[in-house]
């Protein structure tokens, strides 16, 4: 018996992997850390269920253990509805409970038998971490990616070690058999599916510092949100990928990027060396003389250079005395002024300009509440872009000199956060709406006379921001955000655990392009193309970030569609986009110096910047 | 200047006989429903160009307007309704329906206009008063009407000290975008009308309130603001004091006095002279019926109240009505001697740009309008508590305004 509701609920999984990260202190789920393979985290439970309801697996050995491992604790709600609004608990219920009846009225469960290459493959990586059970399979076959459809791989194993993966390479290589690499599990753009063996390197988790030489080994199962709380607790920082993200994956695909690239570059720039095992099986590293050119960029598609089994990350200093601030515009071309400013008198080290729709998202606990907090924010407050920085007290002078009275500090931004269901008050809203001074409204929120009255208005606190959720979450979200981190821009941005919030609404499909940032008008027909695709065909769309690098010379730009991946109309409007993007681009880089779309960094993620940011031709 | 396209005489008859067919804008408006329901009431035929709102259509949103005004089966007969925008060109009209209406319209009625301040706002300001007054003008000389009715605002004068004259006038300066974009625009349609031989009558109201005699209102800006601004404040305080422990309050000096009052320590800058020169909406309705059929031959008329409010007063009947006590009047000097504390700062910051009209000594001429308003009785109410009261409690009921539609 399917459980609609629950089937849906399974369809929405975004494959963000959040599940996989304790990013809430609430722990993870008990059976994940334990067996490793998606399906005993949340994310692959829904997979599951989904396949169940679309009859496209049998009930299997694999899945009545994974069914029978959840423990229904809860932590799932918590943390995916941090991000998604989803609550999986319903589905994880479903399932047991269907499980349970296919059990009760003896119906058969599925036990795949175990072929010759899969014999092989147990003896490199042992019997526990190899295996051909289609329930695993399947959580290894699909993502949110509306353009790829299903693929089941024929094996999916779990290797330990650098040695083990050498040997399955090798062996994949000697019998022709194709091979895809998942850093986490997770996948949201439909690039790591195989028709083979998918390597799942969630079981090499090795985190060793060298901190006299001020780098970090990783292997290629940890994650950016676990490296990076690693180094935060040694007082260091890493330039870190979306936290669910592996490090190695992150580097390897397209080169970290984040607001952080503004000073620590990306690609090349992030790490000291990094090490591989070529398609045959051979290790190297990047430091050897004779190893393949991968610093070089080429402008095209093409592989990545091997399976990457350790990377020897940059590790950057602290000072105390850091924290972020938010400048608000009314109008973009001044936004990136002044971020471009900002970034060639190399005042700010994390550094963005935000449309209102991330940073509504990103302040609110719940769906509805980042809905009204979207128009309030032009709206009311006059607010459509923000220029986020994080600075030292040195920086942040300069920036408050430079930007004039109206800065939204740390203080000030805590007070928003915390106070933010009041600000979406319609009483507020109103007399603020109905406000005909010439000052941007902004500028009396920021004003600092105004604090005591803000204060009073917003009444912020950890409980007024948890008023915005279910009733049944409201003490956990109360609790959550008594922690000073969950309303720190710089840990918010040092973590990027609510970028991920982003999809919450629908799918997003973001769209990256390397653009030169002294050149505002071939920026804003970036942003017109996107907006005239998405808008002939009604695609829910928004800029989304730019964030300066290389001393303000480039930038790069993110550009969002929003669809819902579950619905075939969205999928062919989505499809039909593509087919107008990509030429559109290409034409456009071919003829502007400093426009790269990012989808040609792909697996050219340890290439120097400079190779792609500067294309001499 | 053109040959006029029909006679005062032909116009009057057209009127007294009915057949005059009126062509309105801004009919969601809160000077344009009124003017239009008072046309019906009086048997004139009406075609509203009424923009969609949202999801909203146009008929829809004139249907809500239509049940709020409690206008009988009989009186909405003459009501027609043309979903357009002045903004956009040819109206944003079908131009099939923009052909026929050319055909079909004796006389224009342009009350659609932009009553923001802000310099920030300049842009909407100015595409809607100038460039889609451009518009609607457009139509006027390519239609086969014969009159315009402009409806503009007293505050053509800006910066103009004493006496205004109800006349074309070019003052020196401008408090805001408004006041600027709405005297070019006389001149525009002065110039418009004068080329095409339309006849012109130029309204103009000063600060429009609810209805006198039930407090009914569409609209609550201008004297509402202050007052929904301090009562905001008033309702914040009093919550913290309640639920809260009431720190935030005494930080603020605000308490709860003996008999349940809230003190509000709130000074509220005065000048000396001058006050708010305010109309409620049935006395404006009456006196542009009563001017429009009055004048065939047109004319500028201003429809001032003639006595301004004095702010005192208005502080005086809130705090009568909304039991607050704190709140005074006090000059510029006071300030100086002690500055602004956060609460004051505030609300002054956000009714400044009411700033011009709380203190207007400015004497608009009524000669010209009283001609007509005078023997026929029509006399603008005073603004007094019982009105202020009755205004303010609908207000209340409306939610300011969210709670209407």
């Amino acid at each position: 018996m399917i459980d609609e509701n629950a089937r849906k609920t399974a369809a929405q999984c975004r494959h963000y992997a959040m599940c996989k990260i304790d990013y809430l202190e609430t722990g993870l789920c008990p059976s994940g850390p334990e067996r490793h393979y998606v399906a005993f985290y949340p994310q692959g439970r829904m997979d599951l269920y989904r396949a169940l309801a679309e009859d496209l697996i049998p009930v299997t050995e694999a899945l009545v253990e994974a069914a029978d491992t959840c423990t229904l604790c809860g932590i799932c709600d918590k943390q995916c509805h941090f991000v998604t609004g989803l609550r999986p608990v319903k589905v994880m219920e479903a399932l047991k409970s269907h499980v349970r009846e296919h059990l009760a009225a003896k119906k058969p469960v599925h036990r795949p038998k175990e072929d010759a290459v899969l014999e092989r493959l147990r003896k490199i990586v042992g019997d526990e971490w190899a295996t051909n059970d289609p329930a695993i399979l399947f959580t290894y076959a699909d993502d949110p990616f509306p353009l790829a459809g299903i693929q089941m791989p024929r094996y999916v194993i779990l290797p330990g070690s650098r040695d083990e993966v050498a040997a399955v390479v090798a062996l994949a290589d000697e019998l022709k058999i194709p091979f895809a690499v998942r850093g986490n599990g997770g996948s949201v753009f439909g690039f790591v599916f195989t028709e083979g063996i998918v390597l799942d390197m969630n079981r090499m988790r090795k985190i060793e510092f060298d901190t006299d030489n001020w780098c970090v080994a990783v292997e290629p199962g940890v994650t950016s949100f676990e490296l990076q709380k690693e180094a935060s607790k040694r007082g260091y920082r890493v330039n870190a990928a979306e936290p669910a993200a592996t490090v190695c994956g992150n580097i390897v695909c397209t080169g970290t990027f984040s607001t952080w690239s503004n000073v620590y570059g990306t690609a090349a720039d992030g790490f000291i060396d990094m090490e591989f095992v070529d398609r045959k099986g051979k290790v190297f590293r990047l430091n050897d003389k004779s190893a393949p050119n991968v610093f070089a960029f080429d402008h095209a598609m093409i592989p990545s250079p091997g399976v990457c089994t350790k990377a020897v990350v940059k590790l950057h200093p602290v000072t105390e005395d850091e924290e972020g601030v938010l400048v608000p515009f009314a109008d973009f071309d001044r936004a990136v002024a002044f971020a471009r400013d900002l970034s060639q008198r190399r005042i700010a080290l994390a550094l963005a300009v935000l449309g209102g729709h991330y940073i509504s998202n990103f302040m609110s606990p719940s769906r509805e509440l980042s809905e009204k907090i979207r128009d309030i924010l032009p709206g009311v407050l006059g607010i459509k872009y923000l220029v986020f920085a994080v600075a030292d007290a040195y920086g942040r002078e300069a920036i408050k000199k430079m930007a004039g009275t109206a800065v939204i500090d740390s203080a000030l931004f805590r007070t928003l956060m915390l106070g933010l269901p009041r600000l979406a008050d319609k009483e507020l809203a109103g007399i603020a709406a109905a406000y005909e001074g010439d000052a941007p409204p902004y500028e009396i929120l920021c004003s600092p006379e105004m604090r005591p009255v803000v204060e009073a208005v917003l009444q912020p606190s950890p409980e007024t921001i948890a008023g915005s959720v279910d009733d049944d979450l409201r003490e956990f979200y109360a609790r959550l955000y008594a922690r000073p981190e969950m309303t720190d821009m710089v840990w918010l941005n040092m973590f990027r655990i609510v970028s991920a919030r982003m999809s919450r609404r629908k799918h997003m499909f973001a769209f990256l392009i390397y653009v030169p940032l002294d050149r505002i008008e071939v920026i804003n027909g970036i942003i017109a193309g996107f907006a005239r695709i998405a808008g002939a065909r009604k695609i829910e769309h928004d800029f989304g970030f730019l964030t300066p690098m290389d001393f303000g010379k480039r930038a790069i730009l993110e550009y969002d569609y929003y669809i819902d991946h579950t619905d075939p109309a969205e999928k062919k409007k989505i499809a039909e986009a593509m087919t107008e993007i990509g030429p559109w681009l290409d034409g456009l880089a071919a003829k502007t110096k400093g426009v790269t779309f990012l989808m040609y960094v792909f697996s050219q993620g340890c290439s120097r910047k400079e190779n792609f940011l500067y294309r001499l031709g | 200047m053109s040959t006029v396209r029909t006679s005062g005489k032909r116009i009057g008859k057209k009127r007294e006989d009915r057949s005059a067919r009126f062509f309105l804008t801004g009919g969601t408006g809160f000077l344009g429903s009124h003017i239009a329901v008072g046309l019906l009431r009086r048997g004139y035929r009406v075609t509203l160009l009424v923009r969609p709102s949202g999801a909203r259509r146009a008929e829809d949103r004139m249907l809500e307007l239509v049940d709020w005004f409690g206008m009988s089966e009989g009186d909405r007969r003459g009501l027609r309704v043309v979903e357009g925008d002045i903004t956009l060109p040819g109206l944003g009209i079908e131009p099939e329906v923009y052909r026929r209406l050319l055909l079909e319209t004796d006389e224009i009625i342009h009350c659609a206009s932009s009553t923001a301040f802000s310099e920030r706002k300049r842009a909407e300001v100015e595409a809607v008063n100038s460039g889609g007054l451009t518009n609607v003008l457009d139509f006027a000389r390519g239609s086969g009407a014969y009159f315009f009715h402009h409806v503009s605002t007293a505050f053509v004068a800006g910066m103009t000290a004493g006496a205004c004259p109800e006349g074309l006038v070019t003052p020196g300066g401008f408090w805001n975008a408004y006041e600027e974009t709405k005297c070019k625009g006389e001149h525009a349609a002065a110039a418009a009308c004068g080329e095409a031989g339309l006849g012109l009558t130029i309204y103009r109201p000063s600060i429009v309130y609810g209805d006198s005699r039930t407090g009914r209102s569409l609209l609550f800006n201008a004297v509402y603001y202050p007052v929904r601004t301090a009562l905001f404040i008033r309702d914040i305080y009093e919550k913290d004091i309640r639920e809260g422990g009431g720190r935030k309050a005494a930080e603020m000096g605000v308490r709860i006095e003996a008999g349940g009052s809230i003190h509000l320590p709130l000074r509220i800058e005065v000048a000396s002279e001058g006050g708010i020169d305010l109309v409620p909406i049935d006395y404006f309705t009456e006196a542009f019926l009563a001017l429009m059929e009055g004048t065939p031959g047109g004319g500028v008329f201003h429809i001032v109240n003639g006595r301004p409010k004095r702010i005192e007063d208005i502080i005086d009947y809130s705090c009568r009505l909304f039991r607050m006590t704190g709140i005074r009047a006090c000059g510029p000097e006071e300030f100086r001697e002690k500055p602004r504390n956060p609460l004051e700062a505030l609300y002054e910051r956000y009714v400044e740009a009411y700033g011009p009209y709380m203190r207007d000594d400015r004497v608009f001429e009524t000669a010209r309008s009283q001609a007509i308003l005078g023997p026929r009785g029509i006399v603008c109410p005073e603004f007094d508590y019982g009105i202020f009261a009755r205004c303010m409690n609908y207000a209340i009921e409306a939610g300011w305004g969210s709670r209407l539609f």
